[in-house]
């Protein structure tokens, strides 16, 4: 289990050693900033709209859920861009062989680059949630609801990151990797609109509605931790391990 | 140590390998030759568990490369052809992570690593960025992840390629100091270089394997009967047809890339042991002035062009 670490964290290294993961981190949290700017500039628009004409004033915890639906959308972009490297880099450069010719398994393999990913995107999403903490800082947002979001936002990180990693270990070519996962993940982010149109309603359009994110997402979202959609998320990383599993185990035979 | 048994690998309509079979017993270094594209790596590959192969199998230090691949990686060094190197890392993290990824024991870490730098004349060089290095240091740092771990068995493709002459001679002289105590198969395209370092050599064309043995089994086996060359004072288109009437002497002929008075001729394998001699006494009795005989050898270069034609 150790040899899982000594990868993950070569990887995490790596990221950090050349401009990837600096970068990643400027333009995500460049992107965060200005649409959190301009959430809060509306809220207290809308708030003042409230107390001089009246009607429903805006809650902290709508601007959360805005703020963390956009965050959904970046990370069509940004996940892409970390999973990428993982493995088409590798292949593409033939450090590859270094990990195939030593004494680990293939899934070793694939759990240490998840993890360094992981922990990649946990660093993301780390410097991310200084925008919460200004809310906690200058109002009084339910913390619980907060926690909730930036957990569901991990797993769902999570799920995208084993998604990209499957579509890595397939190609030696980045920008293919980058172009299939960013298409991928879209369509799962969409796939809740997509449903009515797709089936025709009915049980198929439940279980199109199942597979997209968006509705796990959402329970997290409102502040509450279920195990189905915990469950959800798992199944959903551990499926897509299992099959970068079988790819790379499958290297060898083509 | 090292035992490979029909093996067989197909790319499509290309067949790669057929049917190639080999041993290396323990502590022998053992030359690949081939000609670019003869499946050289390809056999390599499969023999590191990179690649599967079709059919047959590769036993690494007494473990089957495909039913057992962890044993049998903890004892095997690669060294591909191209060098599996991270540019972003220094040195010295470099040839750490390679020895972790190949479970040597923590306690045991920074020795061998510090030997193994030393070992390669990368110790001042163990803070750059391998990216930065120039090829000759980065082919180092590529065979001190081979070596680090101290394994029983080395697998080196072309380990001298992109190397300037002084740096080919002293990986040479490491790989030599290496064997004896591991077991090594090393590929190269270089004949001297299998001619200096290798205990035995397998010679494979277009995915078989053609001959193998050592380079003095190579060169009789493939000698059929053995070749001379004379030197006369004088007259020696008579020398020649003199010799033409002797029995067991063949292919007598001028050798022009040496002068007039060379004649180059070979003795069937059933003639008897004497003709030199016969040969000899011919030349002084006949007054061409006897100045020199001698046997030639075949270098590696003629058995492999006539092995691979």
């Amino acid at each position: 289990m150790s040899v899982v670490f000594t990868i993950a964290k070569r990887d995490i290294k790596s990221y950090f050693a050349s401009p990837k993961g600096g970068a990643i981190l400027f333009f995500f949290l460049i992107l965060m900033g200005s649409f959190f700017q301009n959430f809060v500039v509306s809220y207290i628009e809308y708030e003042q709209r409230a107390s001089t004409m009246g009607g429903q004033a805006p809650t902290l915890e709508q601007l959360l859920r805005a703020f963390f639906y956009n965050l959904n959308f970046i990370l069509v972009l940004i996940v892409p861009a970390v999973t990428m490297a993982s493995f088409s880099e590798e292949k593409r450069n033939s450090s590859l062989r270094l990990l195939q010719t030593a004494p680990v398994k293939a899934i070793e393999i694939v759990l240490g680059k998840f993890i360094a990913t992981a922990g990649v995107m946990g660093i993301v999403l780390l410097a991310s949630s200084v925008y919460p903490l200004f809310l906690v800082k200058y109002g009084n947002p339910d913390g619980g609801v907060i926690i909730a979001s930036l957990l569901g936002m991990f797993l769902l990180m999570c799920s995208q990151l084993a998604f990209g990693l499957w579509i890595s270990s397939m190609t030696n070519n980045q920008f293919m990797a980058f172009l299939f996962t960013m298409f991928g993940l879209f369509l799962l982010l969409v796939l809740n609109w997509l449903a009515p149109s797709l089936s025709g309603g009915g049980v198929a359009e439940k279980i199109i509605k199942y597979i997209a994110s968006t509705d796990h997402l959402d329970v997290f979202l409102k502040g509450m931790i279920s195990v189905s959609n915990l469950a959800y998320f798992l199944c959903f990383t551990a499926l897509f391990l299992f099959l970068t599993n079988v790819s790379l185990d499958s290297e060898r035979w083509r | 140590m090292i035992e490979v048994k029909g093996l067989s690998k197909r790319y499509g309509q290309l067949k790669a390998l057929d049917d190639v079979s080999f041993t290396v017993e323990k502590g022998q270094i053992v030359g690949f030759l081939g000609a670019n594209g003869a499946g050289k790596t390809t056999t390599m590959d499969i023999l590191c568990g990179c690649s599967g192969a079709d059919s047959g199998s590769a036993v690494i230090a007494g473990y089957d490369i495909t039913e057992q691949p962890i044993e049998a990686k903890k004892r095997l060094g690669y060294l591909p052809d191209v060098p599996p190197l991270h540019g972003e890392m220094t040195v010295e993290d470099f040839v750490t992570y390679a020895a972790k990824l190949h479970k040597v024991p923590t306690n045991a870490l920074n020795t061998r690593v510090n030997d193994t730098l030393q070992r390669l004349s990368l110790f001042e060089v163990r803070n750059r960025l391998v990216g930065n290095l120039s090829k000759g240091f980065r082919q180092r740092v590529a065979m001190a992840q081979a070596i680090v771990h101290d394994p029983e068995v080395l697998v080196l493709d072309e380990p001298t390629e992109g190397l300037d002459p002084g740096q080919i001679v002293q990986i040479r002289e490491l790989i030599r100091s290496l064997g004896g105590k591991h077991t090594i198969l090393l590929s190269s395209h270089i004949l001297s270089e299998v001619q200096n370092t290798c205990d035995r050599i397998v010679i494979i064309n277009k995915g078989h394997i053609v001959t193998q043995g050592t380079y003095e089994e190579l060169t009789r086996d493939l000698s059929q009967g053995k070749v001379f060359r004379l030197r006369v004072a004088h007259s020696a288109k008579d020398a020649l047809s003199r010799l033409k009437g002797m029995p067991g002497i063949v292919h007598a002929k001028i050798e022009d890339d040496h002068g007039e008075d060379t004649i180059e001729f070979g003795v069937e394998k059933s003639a008897s042991e004497n003709a030199p001699e016969d040969v000899a006494r011919a030349v002084m009795d006949g007054g061409f002035g006897f100045r020199e005989l001698r046997q030639k050898t075949k270098s590696l270069e003629e058995v492999f062009f006539q092995v691979t034609k």
